[in-house]
């Protein structure tokens, strides 16, 4: 198969440019295993475990956050193409000037009142997602002299089974700075594009919102491991 | 086929943006024998790991998948985060053994995924609530094979507390437990 192995697309566990893997690393290789019956199912959330206002990081506060507002569109799909319905997708980010409401980032920028920078949602039947808020600042981190995490929105999924669950980060196009980020330099080079959002007027709100479009894709629950 | 998207770590700010209210009380729909795994995640110096996600997913006490809600959160799911110690606790139900798709028989256990800083992906495992010789047709202690490795997913019930099952989780080195890929 021309395919590009799934390993070819992932991060390694050890990266040593991005230090905090040294340590954290598995050293011995994983053992494959068939998904049990159990992660081929998955929990169940209900409808109303999130709020519709939940996809919308804007109308937290009194009144608007600081910064860019941009809309996010998208779609999650397994890797046969279709839809991941109803599945939930959580969201959180930095505010516009890269510094998150938490007592660990010690970033010194300002806090907005007005962001809190965390957000979920279910996608649609169509596996369909929208997001609004405002485009997260850089920040800097200290893995490396002069290090500055590019802009992202980090994603939590979970698809419709437990084997599908999955942590990442989205980029932004056109960004210099994801050329010396250690944390997305992990990517194999086959799979750093599937990382950038790509601009998407029409999906913005004119004169008010940029639009940017992201597709997720989630390997397939049943899919099992190459050469098993 | 499309392309999967690559994973990236959760990195350190999570604990305001994914912890649930309770998400250490895993919720069911019935009733069953309560119990509580726990312990430390440690690094591959055996320092503790004080950032990590760590979820859990498991059948009921009659081996049966929850498929519902309690209309605040799923059923079998569990999520908390470490604490300083590299401690986490997990309240729950003694999960049920179950069948596989050709008959073979999974051994009572709860499915693992630990998120952290310095994970570019999940480390996924299976931790078994069932002594060795219990869980020896299981499939993943057959793909395993060595017994000191298969070792590190048991988690020991406490000889003072029946209720708690401990189980310690190194990342990398000495006593690195076995992480599977799916
Ligand atoms: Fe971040």
């Amino acid at each position: 198969m021309a395919e590009t192995p799934v390993a070819d697309i992932h991060p390694p566990y050890l990266y040593p440019d991005y230090n905090s893997t040294r340590l954290r690393a598995p050293s011995q290789p994983l053992v494959r295993v068939a998904p049990s019956p159990l992660e081929t199912a998955g929990p169940a959330f209900p409808k109303q475990f999130v709020k519709d206002s939940e996809a919308d990081l804007t109308t937290w506060g009194r009144s608007a956050p600081l910064g860019e507002k941009m809309v996010l569109v998208g779609r999650v799909l397994d890797e046969g193409g279709r839809p991941v319905r109803r599945s939930l997708v959580e969201v959180w980010q930095a505010n516009a000037s890269g510094k998150y409401p938490h007592p660990v980032d010690d970033h010194d920028a300002p806090l907005d009142p007005n962001f809190l920078g965390k957000g979920q949602l279910l996608t649609d039947d169509e596996g369909r997602y929208r997001l609004v808020t405002v485009k997260p600042g850089a920040y800097p981190w200290q893995n490396h002299a002069f290090g500055w995490r590019p802009a992202h929105i980090h994603f939590s999924l979970f698809g419709n089974a437990y084997a599908q669950r999955l942590i990442t980060q989205m980029f932004f196009p056109g960004d210099p700075l994801l050329a010396i980020d250690p944390i997305f330099q992990s990517v194999p080079e086959a799979g750093r594009s599937l990382l950038i959002a790509v601009l998407d007027l029409e999906h913005g709100i004119e004169g008010v919102a940029l639009g940017y479009r992201w597709d997720m894709v989630l390997r397939g629950p049943r899919a099992t491991p190459m050469g098993v | 086929m499309a392309k999967p998207t690559p994973s990236q770590t959760v990195g350190p700010f999570f604990a305001r943006e994914l912890l649930w209210k309770d998400g250490g009380t895993v919720l069911f729909a019935g009733r069953g024998e309560r119990i509580t795994l726990t312990g430390c995640v440690f690094d591959g110096v055996g320092a503790p790991i004080f950032d990590a996600l760590f979820e859990t997913w498991q059948a009921d006490p009659a081996g049966t998948f929850p498929s519902g809600d309690d209309g605040a959160r799923p059923y079998g799911y569990g999520r908390v985060s470490t604490d300083r110690d590299g401690r986490y606790a997990i309240e729950t139900m003694m999960p049920g053994p179950f069948k596989g798709p050709g008959g073979e028989t999974y051994a009572p256990q709860i499915s693992v995924s630990i998120f952290a800083r310095g994970l570019l992906k999940a480390l996924r495992t299976r931790v078994f609530l069932a002594p060795l010789d219990a869980i020896k047709d299981d499939p993943l202690a057959r793909a395993i094979g060595d017994t000191t490795r298969l070792r590190t997913l048991i988690a020991a019930r406490d000889p003072r507390d029946p209720k708690i099952y401990r189980w310690d989780v190194r990342l990398r080195g000495a006593g690195e437990a076995v992480f599977i890929e799916l």
